[in-house]
């Protein structure tokens, strides 16, 4: 998993030549060989390198306000969403529906490497929601159906389909 | 800015001691552990900083990379790949640790279940042969791993058998600020000073069932 999306994200950034990657522990955390030093370990930080390698650091944020933003939401996506128990599922539903009500990405107005990994992290839960639960986290599902509509992202991954209109009437009003 | 912490949560342990070694300006406010200072979130999650844009850091590497930050010392890639190590491999053993010798009094326990990230700290400081995790001064990854081990480092011999691992946390630079910052969150009562934070943590999942149970393979 984590080393399709590598690659995804390789071509994404429109890197040349495909790196080779090696994995470790049981939770075969990816590695790369790197010629200018000891080996990088750990999506967040291969995925980082990648985007500096390509001379794209915009997408790491542009300040430093936004550049932590960023590397909070990285970290959220491999600590918290990645092996999350089912009962977790709701709560991570619910609390991005709620930071995204008043947002377009991830970081607010800029389009970021927290919007690639976020949802390729996601979309195996979205992809379990009934068509009800998606109206209740209309505001992750409609972020998700953008990023997946973002030029060159969803590679590795199958389209969601996610209603644009509301079939059914929320719960809360 | 304003940073939001609380007595006997080992996670405030780190960005206090972030924000002494910065020598940072920011308003500290010292809150309950159920206070929800992070409006999206619905559980409790501090340390939380409030941004001058009006957002919210709710990571406590984070907050002490934008500290680091904002003081002109980004952090590298070798200090990234310690900061995502902190939170995938040594959180999860330090929070089962910490669980079994501050609410079961297991003090035993703790060499055992943080043996693995130890031992690996061990071979890469006694490998990258430098005073510091990334090379000859403090960085970021330094004051996060040090705050992170704190607790449990000074109330054991954990380090003893381990020389690289005991140099490294011996060595001044930064122990002071973490001692200051250690005082401030427990209160001198060691371990016991985390009892009512860890009360309220649920209880963490062993090794074996995150590894049963993933949503996401």
């Amino acid at each position: 998993m984590a080393l399709r999306e590598l690659s995804s994200l390789e071509k994404y950034l429109g890197l040349k030549k495909p790196n080779k990657y090696s994995t470790q522990g049981d939770k075969k955390i990816p590695v790369l060989q790197n010629n200018n030093g000891p080996p990088l370990v750990g999506m967040v930080t291969i995925a980082c390198h990648l985007v500096k390698e390509a001379k794209r650091p915009n997408l790491l944020g542009d300040c430093a306000e936004s550049r932590a933003v960023v590397q909070q939401w990285l970290e959220y996506r491999v600590s918290k969403l990645d092996g999350c128990t089912k009962e977790d599922i709701k709560t991570i539903l619910k609390d991005l529906n709620l930071y995204l009500q008043d947002k377009v990405y991830m970081a607010g107005n800029q389009f970021t490497l927290a919007d690639t990994f976020m949802y390729y992290g996601i979309h195996p839960l979205i992809v379990d929601l009934a068509i009800q639960d998606k109206e209740q986290y209309v505001n992750v599902t409609r972020w998700f159906d953008h990023i997946q509509h973002y030029p060159g992202i969803r590679h590795h991954l199958p389209p969601v389909v996610v209603p644009r209109n509301r079939l059914y009437t929320s719960k809360h009003h | 800015m304003k940073l939001f912490v609380s007595e006997g949560n080992p996670h405030c342990l780190k960005v206090l001691a972030a924000l002494e070694v910065t020598g940072v300006q920011c308003d500290v406010q010292y809150v309950n552990h159920e206070e929800r200072v992070v409006p999206f979130l619905s559980r409790p999650a501090l340390p939380a900083l409030l941004l001058p844009s009006g957002l919210h850091l709710f990571s406590s590497n984070a907050i002490c990379r934008y500290l680091f930050e904002i003081v002109g010392q980004d952090s590298s890639e070798r200090c990234n790949q310690w900061l995502e190590w902190e939170a995938t491999d040594l959180q999860p053993a330090l929070l089962q640790a910490l669980h079994m010798a501050v609410l079961h009094g297991k003090g035993s326990e703790v060499s055992k279940v943080l043996q693995g990230p130890l031992n690996y700290l061990e071979q890469s400081l006694s490998k990258g042969n430098t005073p510091y995790l990334t090379g000859e001064a403090v960085s970021v990854a330094d004051v996060v791993l040090w705050a992170a081990l704190y607790p449990v480092l000074s109330d054991s011999s954990l380090a003893c058998e381990r020389t690289s691992v005991k140099a490294w946390f011996d060595r001044g630079a930064v122990l002071h600020s973490c001692e200051s910052a250690a005082q401030k969150v427990l209160q001198g009562k060691g371990l016991q000073g985390m009892k009512s934070y860890m009360q309220r943590q649920p209880a963490p999942q062993s090794s074996q069932s995150r590894d049963t149970q993933p949503c996401n393979s």
